[in-house]
């Protein structure tokens, strides 16, 4: 045994989160599924928007909803992949495999750590993914590659804020169904009741008043800022103050209250 | 002869339920100490309490000189842990579970493949190697459980029911692949439902029932405490079952049970069966089966506990109640 000090290192703990990263990984490796469903889902939901509901609202404008609609697709991808975070540690409390990790001798922020690790690295994917997709139905960057670079990080970073909050619900949640019906009937609300597919101007007031503050709009319309710039850029700092702001309460609220669930649990 | 797990009073409560209620337990270093109880008897929260997993609410436990509370980073370096549920990541293969864990425990990407590759040989699943876990079935799952908890090279291995649901060949394989690892010299603590396999695989048995232990030796001890020997009769003429039930009950002082006209009691001294047959034989009364053997563990549960070792299990299955 190489581990032969009382007291694991903070270098021997972050290797030992990057290994446990490594382990989430090689698992969507091996499911081609999971893969699938990264390209599958943009997909899906740009067909939806741009060609079912899009067709009929532009009128004809498709090149404009797609522009329009991408970037709300992006967010999508990478807040159902915060679903995943609670998911697997769900299934790796339910297993056993947590038992085991934890029966030696590493520290005990390793398997949290790696679980965040990995997922951020599987949001960049789906987000890239989406992006791929995108770029195939006409829509295109605008702004260069430092801006889309940074995009790319906001939606991740804000989805990763997220994530606490499915780490949370699923350390507590008894099955995993009923964090599945928990991301469903939250996450539908924050995207579709967003401006990442509609245009405010045309639904009711009361819905506009949620749109305005909804967490995702402010993300949306960042994004939209640095990937298409012009017009888009028009108060894009608010809209990053927001986004960050949001993403911080997510962190404040939900980051304690998932590592003492997880403390619990240990 | 040193002790490698030392357990004293140790009591574990979860809400109301009471888990563990003041358990002490003793294991010789290189020994195998078999704990045999019913599901709910609190075997595995013995098990995650001595592994770390579970911090004891009173008592203290020692494993390997370590205490398991103060110095759990110690005692994690020493043991290896076989849970109930196979506690492989079934995404991955299974080369790549044992990769995890040698990479976890700090060992070069060479020496843990090196590692992989001869443990997956050891137990039998070289082919499987590069298939993810998920489509292995029940033994081999089992078998790379065990592998992968021998990738630190334990000292103390604990296996909270490594066979259970695995079917007569599959518990076979593991048996002796248990064989040789005691073999080796490493201590082990097993937990089972299956009498057969403490009887088989431990050193000393120690039984559980309701979180305490009831009753704890080696498996001739065991039986010897539950009443000695057990004398059975078949008499030839079924009509006569009753006469011969009489005479075995004023020699022996028991009460024979009759299980289909065979007649079972215990024996605590070894001048009585002669007396029965020479009874029996004054009133004519003819033998046509006739046995004096050891009690089995089943029995010795059934004594010691005043419940069997499975109706527990079924209890649970047909609707939660807990016996």
């Amino acid at each position: 045994m190489t581990t032969a000090s009382l007291r694991v290192t903070p270098a021997q703990a972050f290797r030992q989160g990057l290994t446990l990263a490594w382990r989430g990984l090689v698992a969507l490796k091996n499911s081609p599924g999971q893969i699938l469903g990264f390209v599958m889902q943009p997909l899906v939901m740009i067909v939806i928007f741009v060609y079912v509901f899009g067709g009929a609202a532009a009128a004809g404008d498709r090149a404009g909803v797609v522009m329009y609609a991408v970037p709300g697709v992006l967010v999508q991808a990478a807040l159902i992949g915060t679903t995943a975070t609670g998911l697997n540690l769900h299934t790796d409390l339910g297993n056993g495999v947590f038992d085991r990790i934890r029966s030696l001798p590493i520290a005990r922020s390793a398997p949290l750590t790696g679980r965040i690790v990995a997922d951020a690295v599987g949001m960049a994917v789906s987000v890239l993914a989406a992006l791929i997709v995108g770029w195939t139905v006409g829509f295109r960057i605008q702004t260069d590659i430092p801006r889309t670079i940074a995009a790319i990080a906001l939606v991740v970073a804000f989805a990763m804020a997220v994530s606490c909050m499915s780490a949370y619900v699923g350390l507590i949640a008894r099955n995993a169904a009923s964090i599945q019906f928990m991301a469903f009937g939250l996450f539908l609300p924050l995207t579709m009741g967003s401006n990442a597919y509609i245009v405010p101007e045309y639904v009711p007031g009361w819905l506009q008043g949620w749109i305005a503050v909804n967490p995702v709009s402010h993300l949306v319309s960042s994004l939209r800022g640095l990937l298409l710039g012009g017009e888009h850029a028009e108060g894009l700092g608010t809209d990053l103050a927001w986004t960050g702001l949001w993403a911080l309460v997510f962190v404040a609220v939900f980051a304690p209250l998932a590592v003492r669930a997880y403390k619990r649990k240990i | 002869m040193t002790n490698a797990i030392e357990a004293r009073g140790l009591v574990k409560r979860y809400g109301a339920t009471t888990a563990l209620a003041g358990v002490d337990l003793d294991v010789p270093a290189g020994s195998v100490l078999g704990v045999l109880g019913p599901n709910g008897a609190g075997k595995t929260t013995a098990v995650r309490t001595l592994a770390t997993l579970v911090r004891p609410d009173e008592g203290t436990a020692r494993v390997g000189g370590f205490d398991v509370v103060a110095e759990a980073h110690r005692v994690r370096t020493i043991i290896g842990l076989t849970g109930q549920y196979a506690s492989v990541d079934e995404n991955l293969t299974g080369a790549q579970n044992l990769m995890l864990v040698g990479r976890l425990l700090g060992m070069p990407k060479t020496d843990a493949r090196a590692t992989a590759t001869r443990l997956l040989g050891r137990f039998g699943l070289d082919d499987a190697a590069f298939r993810p876990v998920k489509g292995y079935s029940g033994g081999m799952r089992r078998r790379l459980d065990l592998a992968v908890s021998l990738v630190g090279d334990p000292r103390v291995l604990f296996l909270d029911e490594p066979t259970t649901g695995l079917d007569p060949h599959a518990r076979n394989d593991l048996w002796h692949a248990v064989g040789e690892l005691v073999a080796d010299g490493v201590t082990v603590l097993l937990t089972t439902q299956y009498l057969e396999e403490a009887d088989r695989l431990a050193d000393r048995i120690a039984v559980f029932d309701k979180g305490s232990v009831v009753a704890a030796g080696t498996a001739a001890e065991l039986k010897s405490k539950v009443g000695g020997e057990r004398l059975e009769v078949r008499p030839a003429d079924a009509s006569r079952i009753d006469e011969a039930a009489r005479i075995l009950a004023e020699v022996t002082g028991g009460k024979p049970e009759d299980n289909g006209g065979l007649l079972g009691v215990g024996v605590p001294d070894l001048s009585l069966p002669p007396a029965v047959l020479r009874r029996l034989d004054d009133a004519g009364i003819l033998v046509a089966e006739l046995a004096l053997r050891r009690p089995s563990l089943d029995e010795v549960f059934l004594s010691l506990t005043g419940h069997g070792a499975t109706e527990n299990v079924e209890a649970r299955e047909n609707g939660g109640v807990r016996v």
